[in-house]
């Protein structure tokens, strides 16, 4: 770094473009929405200033907390599901056979296609009469086991599930896959020295190496499960009867179908509170971790 | 060595199925595009009697396919080249300079990685309404520089920071200005990293899907996922133009892929495997 004599000015003019976009865009908006949340306001009248009555009204919602459970839902899909298989997947992939090209550009492919474009074809595909996975099911002899996968609360959100794997395994499992690929190569020999082979091997020597990684896979789970809007949007709107909404789709629907901008703003606090909280809770984890695994080391 | 042929075997059997599992879904749909609707609702499995490729045409011109691919191409292209070049000076003031607010700053733009963006959407809407921006391409751009100036500056800056200190040095002996060693010197040397974020910017923004819905209402200036959610998703008499719309819009993003693999992996897996 150097520090040129008269150039104070010149760093000012450069950062002055990107934190004035980045603070009036970003930042600033987040503090309004602090601000509209204390108000009742459909746009047109005058704001009312009402304190807490948003919060209180929402948290005393069970439509509200129906789509809190469901976040934790998509969160917990996030963490049971496209974790484990994005590393098997990544463990699978990281050796010598033909091939691990193909495998890996298709493994990543869905991660690259809008959710939008996604939704809309699993929709298609989980249709009642001409869907993909009922005429698969007729087709083998298990027609009792066709449903109306998008429209029945009973299976709407594992649907939706199964869909938000699809989408986003392959983004975690390259992630794993350079993560085991930076591990040097004379720790696996050692280890198969020492009889460490095949599932022991990967228990005991691999997943504690690539451990950093994986936290921070850990916190990108969850902060995308609090992104979740258009898969879910696209594919069922929330419905059958609220069944499959998330926080982000009951800001969307009362702010801009109730037209209510103070009660979406409050929710939209509220989304903010909890993802923090579970991006707090999460760093905390690894750090801690880290640190007594630091500590394991050294003693 | 028997029993590891027998387990690169079964490795291969696990990655198969998961690759047809990938790609079984967009197939069926790619297929099916090419039916009558009467063909699909006998036989939504297995090929087309007969290819039907006017479907293509047709399901072009009834989802207006045109405007909002250029719609697309247009809002994306401009919030890219925005985001990256603002990105980019700030980076080589955040990366190659010392002052007082540098660390402030740049933990501030680093903030924009965490905070979840759908809870700015309510106040970006009424702030677009209130400087009457709402319902213009413009009000889409901005958001879209906004929110990806953190991973922006976040890639450049980590690679800004590797170049040695002494280059600089002699430009500024010539008697260099600043911005003149940034456009000479230092943009050109971070070309990797620039085409690395241009292409993350540009998946991101071309797959961006909220903040379309909630600003732009006029048709004319939807964008390629907002217009084709209203045409896909609505009626159900149509379902091969569906396809055959849908195909067409995951073609060029397919190819975009397959051309550009590396560069995308490595911005949208940035920051993790480093921890």
């Amino acid at each position: 770094m150097h520090t040129l004599k008269r150039t104070s000015w010149a760093i000012a003019l450069g950062l002055f473009p990107a934190l004035a976009i980045y603070i009036g865009i970003a930042v600033v908006p987040i503090a309004m929405s602090v601000y509209y949340s204390f108000v009742d306001w459909d746009g047109l009248t005058d704001a009312r200033f009402i304190g807490l009555d948003n919060f209180k009204e929402i948290l005393a919602d069970s439509v509200f907390w129906k789509s809190v459970a469901n976040n934790l839902i998509m969160m917990a899909t996030g963490l049971l599901g496209q974790l484990p298989l994005g590393l098997l997947l990544a463990l699978a992939l990281n050796r010598n056979i033909r091939g691990i090209p193909f495998f890996r550009t298709v493994g990543f492919l869905p991660v690259v296609i809008s959710a939008v474009i996604v939704s809309l074809i699993w929709g298609k595909m989980y249709g009642v009469e001409f869907g993909l996975i009922n005429q698969a099911l007729d087709l083998v002899g298990l027609g009792e086991l066709k449903q109306n996968w998008l429209g029945s609360a009973r299976w709407a959100m594992l649907s939706l599930g199964v869909t938000y794997i699809w989408q986003n395994c392959g983004l975690y499992m390259v992630i794993y896959l350079a993560a085991l690929q930076n591990i040097p190569s004379e720790i696996n020999e050692a280890a198969v020295m020492d009889g460490a082979t095949g599932w022991k091997r990967v228990l005991f020597v691999t997943i504690p190496m690539i451990r950093p990684t994986i936290w921070v896979t850990v916190v990108f789970a969850i902060s995308n499960s609090f992104r979740v809007f258009d898969l879910i949007y696209v594919m069922t709107a929330g419905g059958p009867a609220h069944n499959t909404e998330v926080m982000t789709i009951y800001m969307y629907n009362n702010t801009f179908t109730n037209i209510r901008f103070g009660f979406g703003s409050a929710v939209s606090v509220l989304i903010l509170i909890f993802s923090l909280i579970a991006i707090y809770v999460a760093g905390r984890l690894t750090t801690s971790r880290d640190e007594r695994g630091k500590r394991g080391a050294r003693a | 060595m028997k029993s590891s042929r027998l387990k690169t075997f079964w490795i291969v059997v696990f990655l198969s199925i998961s690759s047809a599992f990938n790609i079984i879904p967009l197939l069926w749909m790619a297929v099916n595009a090419f039916k009558s609707e009467q063909e699909y609702a006998l036989r939504p499995l297995g090929l087309p009697k007969e290819w039907i490729w006017s479907n293509f045409a047709k399901a072009w011109e009834v989802a207006k396919l045109g405007t909002y691919f250029w719609n697309s191409v247009l809002i994306t292209l401009v919030a890219v080249v925005l985001t990256v070049f603002l990105g980019a000076l700030a980076s080589y003031f955040l990366s190659r300079f010392e002052f007082r607010a540098r660390r402030w700053v740049y933990g501030s733009f680093m903030l924009g990685m965490v905070i979840p963006i759908h809870a700015t959407l309510v106040p970006i809407f009424l702030l677009m309404q209130k400087i009457g921006l709402l319902d213009t391409r413009l009000s889409l751009i901005l958001p879209y520089t906004a929110f990806h100036l953190s991973i922006t500056i976040f890639i450049l800056v980590g690679f800004m920071s590797t170049f040695p200190k002494d280059i600089e040095e002699s430009a500024v002996m010539d008697g260099s200005g600043v911005f003149r060693i940034f456009f000479s010197i230092i943009l050109p040397m971070t070309r990797p990293a620039i085409a690395t974020v241009v292409i993350l910017n540009f998946i991101y923004n071309w797959n961006e899907y909220l903040f379309a819905l909630v600003l732009i209402n006029d048709d004319a200036l939807k964008t390629l996922p907002l217009g084709i959610a209203n045409f896909a998703g609505k009626e159900t008499t149509h379902q091969t133009l569906h396809m055959a719309a849908l195909t067409m819009a995951l073609v060029p993003i397919i190819l975009f892929y397959l051309a550009l693999q590396k560069q995308l992996v490595q911005g949208m897996t940035a920051g993790a495997v480093k921890g």
